[in-house]
């Protein structure tokens, strides 16, 4: 009877749970033998990748399952109750008044119907809503409570969402991925308050997360799950120091870094090794060169007169928040959209290359040999692919509407080999993209682009749906296939530290300008202008004792006119001007 | 706001004079001469001749539609080829008898369906989910002329309590006729709710399922609470126009219907104007549905927009 | 091949999975299995197409062939179902009943599914005035209540079958080209149809290779549902006397000749409506069936 005397004690206190979800007329375990334990105002993290059942445990802390699972096993207390053997209105009592939820997507947790102010109200407590929006640092108050949802922000959504929670001053908060969706610098301060509010309100966390970065920045405690079964927990400085578990390990030497100046390769036991950046010969040619392009939507100015080059074996970065700009150049690129300014030319290839041309017109009026040279390897590879057809076929296609083979034998042999390419096995060609993990799908999506041949690749976020570990795995597949194929890559990403390890040059677009661009070396050594520095303060390393890499940046406004744009500290490095505000 | 009413209100009007041209152009396009279909084979020369001059059909087909379409902004809709009467007197007359019928099958219909919509919805795969969708199921597979007739054996027939058929003409006062009102009425109700009950039951369940229900719920909120105030609103919107397109429905669904009762309304006279090719009557009645269908589809869009303050406060910037 | 040191994808990294895509039909057969209604509505409609077809072997009697001494008679041995007012074996009318409502239907649903299809996708496709223009008219159609225009259209076109089923079209293409137009928007900005674009594709190419595999169940969905609107409104039509000619065994014509004497021969007129409702109902059945089992919305489809 020990324990039941420890759990007295804890807040929480989770003992050999197991929960297992019905299918197909059997049960299918999700989560087997959890135990856990957190203690008063302290933060313990759920980390795992996509299906590892961190959600749902966090889940039965509320006493709530997803429809169709059910706990085959063990307990959860929370406050010394057992949330499975309450009754109706005692669970009631206990959800949001003993402990409360701030969900993944504050966009989707909100009701639609109701306006602000009476959500945060109906979840009990006395304290006046204007209070509790203060207290998440909302400015106006008194006028946010009167709005509905959808007239927030994503990060205001989520500030709404957590005043939600501490309405009725709980004593647990459970945040399941709480800022998955949110830009890195939103995500920055939307983590900040809740720190300040734990502290604040004497609270207990649970923090469920795939990022370990976030982990490491908030947690106390960490239980590493892998299938449904917790594999490592320890107390966050030693669980980051001397992982103990293998996977822990891999996971851990998986994320990339701001410092690493190479894609790192991760071995069996955690081990890391940096491959230095591949050398681009200095005669390298051009292969595409965008000059002023200038991209508008209806009468807002998306791109507004960016410049940059890429050459043949080069990774070039585009870099910035949601809005920045950088998917819309990726998909004029693509000819998907048509600019309205400025000029997009490939470059001459090598022997006089019949696919050289004009990258600002549409897609369907380029010429099929330019067509071809250009490919895009879309963000999401579950919707990349057409789920009817199989991967096979999705790289079959171009190659023969390209006309890349001239016959079926020779397609279906291209296409083996396009697909093993990739390093996947080429036996999957016959399966669906559902039959396929979203990592394989990744790569058949690369494999579909190789297929034109192309010598210019654009990436567009191609590894922000991944897992940490399958995200190694494709950069490391992108980055080989540059040095083979001699590809000019544009590399979108909002991640700072994947693009430190993958990227040759960097280009930071700001709301359709490119406020600094550079070698990737001299930028993350010298950031110089203040929203660079804004975004690398805003990654959070996966490491509990890492210092700041940057100083904050200070308010700021930009200063650039008519012809005096740049401030270049030399070496292919330049800064837009700017001064600080006030 | 008002810019999305005003929107609304003028893609309703758009609708309408296509649809006022439309049935204009399908009564033209009929084959054959207009004056001899509407006369028949064996008639006189001279009475062709007679009815192409009372049709104007010597005028250019714009110019006559712009006299029609004129005349029945005004409510003015030419006279009967048979009686000679107004149309428009005659349609009214018929019309609202109609009205009493579509007034009680409407409110049936819709409060009963959607109690028992969202009910179903609320008990997903227990057993009243599986009676009221069995129940539906077959509401919306049988014929209206077949549960018209099973009502008349069970409550004319076997329990004399209401007329199996309607004994008086379109001149009837409403007291007269109410009592021959009910048995029409839950004949078209029931079928109406059939489709109104699944539409319910679906979009209840969609909710249900949602992230901010959950939300509400784990807020530890009452079960009645987290149904009404967070679930129905969103869950009622899918389901507006359902209800409004079965209104519409109407117009057409009560011709079976007041035929097997021999009921004195628009469908009994939809029905006798085609057989005698009443080319005036048919073309009144084609724009009136064509009105209700285009108010009921208004009137549903601005419902949703009550529902839903997405609608109504765009515009208005974060 | 300079460099091959990344690890190539494990098979273990899959989700479990069969060793081969399952084909059209065998997905079709897994859904019929998964799915208790749809087994059981599709087999109550195949039941009704066989009785249709093998009509002439089920009975000896001739459906319309009057036979003044057995008028009215009650269900005996003899006539299972006994006989109508002119002494014809209900029973043989009823079986052969479903030649001309399934024969109808069919071809009905069947020809505006093909036109609703095809105008659906290319409205979603083109999009801009084009879109706009047909949303328009088709409302327009719409808003003229379908039986009102088949009456018309019978009147003076008379009531051969033909008539109907191009009636029926006319009538039915709206609401089937809202619902394509519906399903193939939800998948024209997926992105494969993005990368279709931009490797320069056609538009028929894009419509058939990537927008029409991923809608088949929609219009699966949609056929069903379809022919059970459309079972239902021919037999109205016959039942108001605009649709089968006197003396074709249909279910809707019996129940308007047989209503009459429902008191005195009730089996008349319940056995045509028993046949009419099962098959309706099968229908139903699976249309919900192969919904639910395909994640198909019928939600948009709710009118």
């Amino acid at each position: 009877m020990t324990a039941a005397v420890v759990s007295v004690t804890s807040p929480v206190s989770v003992d050999s749970l197991c929960v297992a979800y019905r299918s197909g007329g059997r049960d299918v375990p999700v989560v087997r033998e959890v135990s856990l334990e957190v203690l008063p105002g302290q933060t313990l993290a759920l980390v795992g990748e996509s299906g590892s059942g961190k959600s749902t445990v966090a889940a039965t802390l509320l006493g709530h399952l997803r429809h169709g699972s059910r706990v085959t096993g063990g307990s959860v207390r929370v406050d010394g109750a057992d949330v499975f053997a309450l009754p109706a209105r005692e669970l009631r009592r206990l959800r949001g008044g003993t402990v409360a939820m701030v969900a993944q997507n504050a966009g989707h947790a909100l009701t639609p119907s109701m306006r602000i102010g009476r959500q945060i109200k109906e979840a009990g407590g006395d304290i006046p809503v204007v209070d509790l929006l203060e207290q998440v640092r909302l400015p106006r108050p008194a006028e946010l409570a009167r709005r509905y949802p959808h007239e927030l922000s994503g990060g205001q959504q989520q500030r709404v969402a957590i005043a939600m929670a501490i309405a009725a001053r709980p004593k647990v908060l459970v945040l399941d991925e709480p800022t998955t969706g949110l830009d890195v610098v939103t995500q920055r301060g939307v983590l900040d308050l809740i720190g300040a509010l734990r502290d604040e309100l004497g609270l207990s966390a649970v923090l469920v997360s795939h990022d370990l970065g976030v982990v490491a920045h908030m947690a106390d405690e960490v239980a590493v799950l892998r299938s449904g079964r917790i594999v490592e927990a320890a107390p966050t400085g030693r669980l980051f120091a001397a992982p103990q578990d293998p996977y822990t390990g891999r996971l851990l030497a998986s994320v990339p870094r701001l410092d690493d100046e190479g894609l790192a390769r991760v071995g069996e036991t955690g081990g890391r090794e940096v491959r230095p950046k591949a050398v681009i010969p200095e005669e390298a040619p051009v292969a595409v060169s965008v000059r002023d392009v200038t991209i508008d939507y209806g009468s807002s100015r998306a791109v507004d007169g960016v410049s940059f080059d890429v050459r043949r074996g080069e990774v070039l970065a585009l870099v910035g928040e949601s809005g920045s700009g950088k998917s819309t150049l990726a998909w004029a690129l693509a000819g998907l959209r048509t600019p309205s300014g400025g000029t997009m030319t490939h470059g001459p290839g090598h022997d006089g290359d019949p696919g050289a041309g004009d990258l600002a017109r549409p897609a369907g009026k380029r010429p099929s040999a330019l067509r071809r040279r250009v490919q895009l390897v879309f963000q999401n590879a579950d919707t990349s692919l057409n789920p009817r057809r199989s991967v096979g076929d999705a790289v079959r296609r171009p190659l023969r509407f390209f006309g890349t083979t001239d016959s079926r034998a020779a397609t279906a042999a291209r296409a083996r080999q396009l697909i093993s390419d990739v390093r996947l096995d080429p036996a999957l060609a016959e399966r669906l993209p559902a039959q396929l993990s979203g990592g394989q799908r990744q790569r058949i999506g690369i494999a579909r682009a190789l297929a034109g041949e192309p010598d210019v690749l654009v990436a567009d976020e191609i590894t922000t749906a991944l897992d940490v570990s399958v995200q190694a795995d494709v950069l490391r597949l992108l980055d080989d296939l540059r040095r083979e194929r001699e590809l000019a890559c544009l590399f979108i990403s909002h991640d700072l530290a994947v693009v430190r390890g993958i990227a040759d040059r960097v280009v930071v677009l700001w709301r359709g300008v490119v406020v600094e661009e550079g070698p990737t070396d001299a930028v993350f050594s010298a950031p110089g202008h203040p929203y660079t520095r804004q975004l690398m303060a805003a990654v959070l390393e996966p490491d509990p004792g890492a210092r700041i890499v940057v100083a904050p940046a200070p308010g700021w406004v930009d200063a650039a006119e008519g012809g005096d744009l740049w401030v270049a500290p030399g070496g292919g490095h330049r800064v837009r001007r700017w001064r600080a505000a006030g | 706001m008002l810019s999305f009413i005003a929107r609304r209100v003028l893609a309703a009007l758009g609708t309408l004079v296509l649809s006022s041209v439309l049935v204009f152009l399908a009564v033209q396009a009929l084959p054959g001469d207009v004056a001899t279909q509407v006369l028949g084979k064996d008639a006189t020369p001279d009475a062709v001749a007679a009815l192409r001059e009372k049709l104007r059909l010597d005028q250019p087909a714009w110019e006559r539609y712009a006299d029609w379409i004129g005349g029945a902004v005004q409510g003015d809709f030419g006279s009967s080829l048979v009686s000679g009467k107004a149309v428009g007197g005659e349609v009214g007359m018929y019309l609202g008898n109609s009205a009493l019928i579509a007034l009680v099958t409407v409110l049936f219909a819709v409060t009963g369906s959607i109690v028992l919509g969202i009910l179903a919805g609320l008990y997903r795969d227990r057993w009243p989910d599986h009676l009221i969708s069995t129940v539906s199921l077959v509401g919306m597979s049988v014929p209206e002329f077949v549960v018209a007739t099973v009502l008349v054996l069970v409550f004319s027939v076997a329990l004399p309590w209401f007329p199996a058929v309607v004994l008086y003409g379109p001149e009837a006062s409403v007291g007269r006729l109410m009592p021959a009102v009910w048995l029409p009425a839950l004949a078209l109700a029931i079928v109406m709710a059939a489709y109104i009950v699944r539409m319910a039951r679906t979009s209840v369940i969609d909710v249900m399922a949602s992230e901010y229900v959950t939300t509400a719920r784990l807020k530890g909120l009452s079960g009645w609470r987290v149904v009404t105030r967070h679930a129905l609103p969103s869950a009622l919107l899918p389901t507006l126009h359902v209800i409004a397109l079965n209104v519409a429905w109407l117009a057409g669904g009560v011709a079976v219907v007041e035929n097997v009762f021999n009921y004195p309304g628009i469908g009994k006279l939809m029905l006798a104007s085609v057989q005698n090719r009443d080319l005036p009557v048919i073309q009144a009645i084609a724009l009136i549905s064509a009105v209700v269908y285009v108010v009921c589809n208004l009137a549903a869009d601005l419902g949703a927009m009550a529902l839903n303050p997405k609608l109504r406060t765009r515009g208005r910037t974060r | 091949m300079t460099t091959l040191d990344t690890p190539p994808g494990t098979p273990g990294d899959a989700p479990e999975a069969p060793a081969a895509p399952p084909s059209a039909t065998a997905r079709a057969w897994r859904t019929v299995r998964s799915s208790r209604a749809a087994a059981v509505g599709l087999a109550i409609v195949a039941v009704h197409v066989l009785i249709a077809l093998l009509a002439p072997l089920l009975t000896t009697y001739d459906p319309i062939a009057n036979n003044a001494d057995q008028a009215l008679l009650g269900p005996s041995w003899s006539h299972w179902a006994g006989t109508d007012q002119y002494g014809r074996d209900v029973l043989a009318r009823v079986l052969y009943g479903g030649r001309y409502a399934i024969g109808v239907s069919v071809a009905a649903t069947l020809i505006t599914l093909l036109i609703g299809t095809v105008v659906g996708c290319a409205a979603a496709l083109r999009g801009g005035w084009f879109d706009d223009v047909l949303g328009r008219v088709l409302d327009a159609v719409l808003s003229i209540p379908s039986v009102l225009a088949l009456l018309v259209v019978v009147t003076a076109l008379g009531t051969g079958p033909s008539v109907i089923v191009l009636a029926i079209a006319v009538v039915y293409v709206p609401q089937v080209v809202r619902v394509v137009r519906g399903a193939a928007l939800a998948v024209a900005p997926a992105d494969y149809v993005t990368a279709a674009r931009a490797r320069g594709e056609g538009t028929w190419a894009i419509l058939r290779r990537e927008i029409l595999p991923n809608i088949t169940d929609v219009v699966c969905v949609e056929f069903a549902m379809r022919a059970s609107w459309v079972v239902l409104l021919i037999s109205s039509l016959s039942f108001l006397g605009f649709g089968a000619d006197p003396p074709t065994p249909d279910w809707g014509l019996m129940v308007a000749e047989n209503r009459t004497a429902i008191t005195v021969v009730p089996m008349a007129s319940l056995a045509p409506i028993i046949a009419l409702a099962t098959l309706v109902v099968g229908l139903n059945l699976a249309a919900d069936g192969l919904s639910k089992a395909w994640g198909v919305d019928r939600i948009r489809e709710g009118s």
